[in-house]
């Protein structure tokens, strides 16, 4: 079958301080020159095969290494071992206000934002900025306004236009989506199902199973950086449920 | 991994500039009042000490305005990936982006400085030839060397955050350890190796030779900058790229 996205037995580690030596004073303090770093591996051999057109959500307790492994498919973090090939242009919001500059104006940062994306034909750029205006629902005027008089619903609303404007091949959306006030919401899930229907792959990080069921078909449980279950959503949700059940 | 264009550095390089200066009050002009305040106390105050240096006006901001580049430069690099902290966690592009862009910010706002100080240099006695373009290639090899020397200091500072303090502590003892204000001819012979430890000596060097004297730069002087540039850049990759994927665990 034709993959968008393939790990093979992959690991990721970090590399963390011992004894929370973050400073140099500690370091000589503390005595730990000897091996001031440890290395803690956070997913362990993972394989999965994501096909294109999927949508899968991601389901496990805080610290499981859900973004870890977002993170290592859109290549942010690399891997120790293992392989990653991913055959699709990404479009990741994984964290909201990424690269905002809150002294900048909404302009000048949906401009960053574009030109991070790769457009840098300023009259794309135009007419994406009008949509990206219209789609978050900001005026002319607050969109003038330096990022830090924004409230958070605002920030997020701008933040998520920009990433949803057009139509990625493979969406991936790190916990992000309880924002806004519910009537963007609404609009946002809508936003995303049309992106899905179009043929994207998407990748879901969520603690709401219920919206997880409601954007995807596929759901793969992670516990400890580990893949517990992987296949049909609703069975993932049953177990991701149960993991706080019994304490 | 989205393939970065010039235009991706130069629209950031646009933006760090502008962030440089939002939110004060005189914006551009800072970047010139601190060589200025430093040039007219040392011309107040040491000129008559150091009455052995001819014209000490132009001997002084010779020096001066390029320590300031390099300790605003290296400064600036230290904290510049824990300034972009969201960035680096969200966005798959090169980490050195940052690093690159932050440096030329650094440089474009040096050059438009450079702008009224060339002025009073000539006012002050400087003279006009063809060894003045001597001036472009030393501060080519200048701003890597300072970028040299941010991006160690910026790749340590992730894991050790008081480098940063440390290093803006240690700037004034460098900063009076230059002859920058005094001519390394009054350390006393025995104690001359700890000019020749600075690699800013060497680079004050051969600017005062095109800057001051008007003359084209050392051979032996430029050499050594050579030197020390590919020691610091090599070191500087080597650092950077042994840290440069733990950034993340450690932001």
């Amino acid at each position: 079958m034709d993959y968008a996205i393939k790990l093979q037995d992959v690991s990721v580690s970090y590399l963390q301080s011992r004894s929370g030596v973050s400073s140099v004073k500690d370091f000589l303090l503390k005595a730990s020159f000897v091996k001031p770093f440890r290395k803690h591996e956070v997913l362990h051999h993972i394989n999965l095969e994501i096909a294109k057109g999927d949508s899968i959500a991601f389901l496990g307790p805080n610290g499981c290494g859900k973004s870890t492994l977002l993170r290592t498919i859109s290549g942010i973090i690399v891997p120790d071992k293992g392989l990653v090939d991913v055959r699709v242009p990404i479009s990741p919001l994984l964290s909201l206000g990424a690269g905002v500059e809150v002294e900048l104006t909404g302009y000048d940062n949906i401009r960053i934002a574009l030109v991070l994306s790769g457009y840098y034909h300023r009259k794309t750029r135009h007419e994406m900025i009008a949509k990206i205006a219209e789609f978050a629902e900001l005026t002319t005027e607050q969109l003038k306004k330096p990022a830090k008089m924004f409230s958070t619903g605002m920030l997020a609303r701008l933040t998520f236009s920009c990433a949803m404007i057009n139509q990625p091949e493979l969406l991936m959306i790190d916990e992000v989506l309880a924002v806004g006030d519910w009537g963007f919401q609404k609009k946002c899930e809508k936003r995303i199902h049309e992106i899905i229907d179009n043929g994207a792959t998407l990748l879901f990080v969520s603690h709401n199973p219920k919206e997880a069921r409601q954007l995807c078909k596929r759901g793969v449980c992670i516990i400890e950086g580990e893949i517990i279950f992987d296949g049909d959503i609703d069975e993932a949700a049953n177990i991701y449920n149960n993991l706080f059940k019994t304490n | 991994m989205a393939g970065l264009r010039g235009f991706t550095f130069i629209f950031l390089i646009y933006k760090n500039i502008q962030l440089k200066y939002k939110q004060t009050l005189f914006g551009f002009v800072w970047s010139l009042l601190q060589p200025t305040l430093y040039l007219l106390i040392f011309v107040a105050i040491f000129s008559r000490a150091f009455q052995a240096i001819p014209n000490y006006p132009l001997y002084v901001l010779s020096g001066l305005l390029f320590f300031v580049y390099f300790s605003e430069g290296t400064n600036r690099l230290c904290t510049v990936f824990l300034k972009n902290t969201h960035m680096i966690k969200s966005l798959a592009i090169p980490k050195s982006t940052y690093a690159i862009t932050e440096q030329g910010a650094e440089f474009v706002n040096f050059l438009l400085g450079l702008i009224p100080f060339i002025f009073i240099m000539f006012f002050m006695g400087l003279k006009i030839s063809f060894n003045l373009l001597y001036v472009i290639p030393i501060l080519l090899l200048f701003t890597v060397f300072i970028y040299a020397s941010g991006i160690i200091l910026g790749s340590l500072n992730v894991f050790f955050r008081d480098i940063a303090i440390l290093w803006s502590t240690l700037n004034p003892a460098l900063f009076y350890l230059s002859p920058i204000a005094f001519s390394s001819d009054i350390v006393p012979p025995n104690l001359r190796f700890l000019v020749y430890m600075n690699p800013l000596f060497h680079f004050l060097q051969i600017f005062r030779d095109v800057l001051y004297f008007g003359r084209a730069p050392s051979l032996h002087y430029t050499l050594i900058c050579l030197a020390i540039t590919v020691i610091f850049f090599s070191l500087a990759m080597v650092i950077f790229k042994a840290t440069k994927n733990s950034f993340i665990s450690n932001l």
